[in-house]
């Protein structure tokens, strides 16, 4: 079964799978997709942007397309855009490296079957396995664990508890993860660890999303 | 470095694990425990250990029969004094330690080492039963469970410990088949402070007792994150009690930082005696 649709991909050029999505895809970035008077009947919004910006981004596309959307809200307080913008009708999440090639995904209500088989073809296009996260709220669950245990590792180098290396082998030997967090890290990108947990920070205010200085040092490095 | 003679206090799971980890090395092993019986009931358990490894082909019945012989249960007041090292896995309960300690120091040769297999007291702290002459061969050797499968140990090293000391451990498990990581002496060391949050953030995510949420949480981290076992499944394995104390410990001695700080979820679950996989039923229920 195919959906028919006529899509727009939001992406940047530095967005992870943007190689594989201009082969099949009108692909346009931030700017271009807000100036554009195209016509589509949905857009799958990959932009890297945290709740507010992502917000307003959302609404600028509103004045130039009634399309619906599926939005990567991987840096966003998801509950909030599908509350205050509802032409969001479901939600993924791309942007954290998976070592398995696999992304969450949900829908803001029930499932929309058009939408999942749009999402089905994604994956294909994007070798990525979906997995369901079911009443998504604050934020996907992956994204928020893997980026508190590279920020405890990044603590940890902060006070010189023990070495990158041996803060990866310890992780990879001593509880048999697939990556060490400092490796897992660099993978992900530090800048997008940062923005999410000063993301949960502020939305939260729970001082448990503290970045270590650490952790900021070296993703405003990569800036 | 040389090892030849070991003594290892305390038979419990980890006790024995390390016991039969170091006979497997060609060392000679002492095994105690304050309770005899169960040090003996320890060590047929090792023996059963080795018969199965013989059993699949992993090691010889002459390898075994060496093993076997090399692991001796003595009582503490009759252990050799001329032991290369003492490796410390009793409860965690800070005053038999050092207690325990006190006595090791007194026992042992000048140049024995003495260590703990702790996994969340400070070895400073442990370090103050030790006399002064000996603190710097006083360290912390972290095994993983099962230590005779898991490649890591955590060399810890305590405000006094020798650093020459510690490097040399690191190259003499380096060489002996495991992973060996320095770690300085801090709540949780390397691997119970970074893989708190693998449970804390799973806990805020699933926020109270659902079924269906935790089993979303662990597919997600194994499908998306790679991880072996999910979160839940995890302290459902581990005992949800274990995970809650050893959390609970870390926040302590952190003088309550935030990021380790236990969840309310993990308190009822203990209260509840929903413990894990050991009592039937956890996060997820094990009646067959």
């Amino acid at each position: 079964m195919t959906h028919k649709k006529s899509i727009m991909v939001v992406a940047q050029p530095d967005h992870p799978f943007y190689f594989d999505l201009i082969k099949h895809y009108k692909v346009r970035t931030i700017d271009e997709a807000i100036n554009s008077f195209e016509t589509h009947d949905l857009v799958i919004d990959l932009s890297p942007l945290r709740t507010q910006k992502k917000f307003l981004f959302l609404k600028e596309l509103a004045k130039t397309t009634k399309a619906e959307i599926i939005s990567d809200l991987t840096l966003c307080w998801a509950e909030w855009i599908f509350k205050y913008a509802p032409q969001v009708k479901a939600a993924l999440s791309t942007l954290f490296y998976s070592p398995n090639n696999a992304i969450e995904y949900g829908f803001s209500n029930s499932e929309e079957p058009i939408l999942k088989l749009v999402l089905d073809e994604f994956a294909q296009i994007t070798n990525q396995k979906l997995v369901e996260h079911k009443n998504l709220k604050l934020t996907f669950h992956y994204p928020r664990t893997i980026a508190m245990i590279i920020n405890e590792a990044y603590f940890a180098l902060g006070e010189e508890l023990a070495t990158p290396s041996d803060i990866d082998l310890a992780m990879k030997n001593g509880v048999n993860y697939p990556l060490g967090p400092i490796e897992w890290g660099e993978k992900i990108g530090l800048s997008n660890i940062a923005q999410l947990l000063d993301e949960l920070h502020t939305v939260t205010k729970d001082d448990r999303y503290r970045l270590s200085t650490e952790l900021k040092l070296n993703a405003l490095k990569n800036l | 470095m040389k090892l030849e003679k070991i003594i290892v206090i305390g038979a419990g799971t980890m006790g024995q694990g390390i016991a039969q980890w170091f006979a497997q090395q060609h060392l000679k092993v002492e095994l105690v425990d304050v309770n005899f019986d169960f040090a003996q009931a320890s060590l047929l358990r090792i023996h059963q250990s080795l018969d199965k490894l013989v059993g699949s082909k992993k090691i010889t019945e002459e390898a075994s029969s060496e093993i076997k012989k090399s692991i001796v249960v003595k009582k503490l007041s009759e252990v050799d004094k001329n032991a290369d090292l003492a490796i410390e896995a009793i409860i965690e309960n800070m005053d038999a330690k050092l207690s325990l300690f006190k006595e090791l120091d007194h026992v042992l040769k000048s140049e024995a080492i003495i260590a703990s297999n702790t996994s969340s007291f400070s070895i400073t702290k442990m370090a103050s039963a030790i006399s002064e002459a000996r603190k710097k061969r006083f360290v912390g050797i972290h095994f993983f469970n099962p230590a005779t499968i898991m490649k890591l140990v955590e060399v810890i090293s305590g405000v006094e410990s020798d650093e020459k000391l510690t490097h040399a451990l690191i190259e003499w498990f380096n060489n002996h088949h495991k992973i060996a990581c320095l770690c300085k002496d801090s709540p949780g060391f390397i691997v119970n402070r970074v893989a708190r949050n693998f449970y804390g953030e799973a806990l805020r995510a699933a926020g109270s007792f659902d079924e269906n949420k935790f089993r979303e949480i662990d597919q997600v981290l194994k499908d998306v994150g790679g991880f072996k076992m999910g979160p839940f499944e995890l302290m459902d394995l581990i005992g949800i009690d274990v995970n809650f104390s050893v959390t609970e410990s870390v926040y302590q001695a952190t003088f309550n930082e935030e990021r380790f700080k236990p969840h309310a979820l993990q308190r009822d679950m203990v209260n509840a005696q929903r413990l894990g996989r050991k009592t039937k039923k956890g996060f997820y229920s094990y009646d067959s």
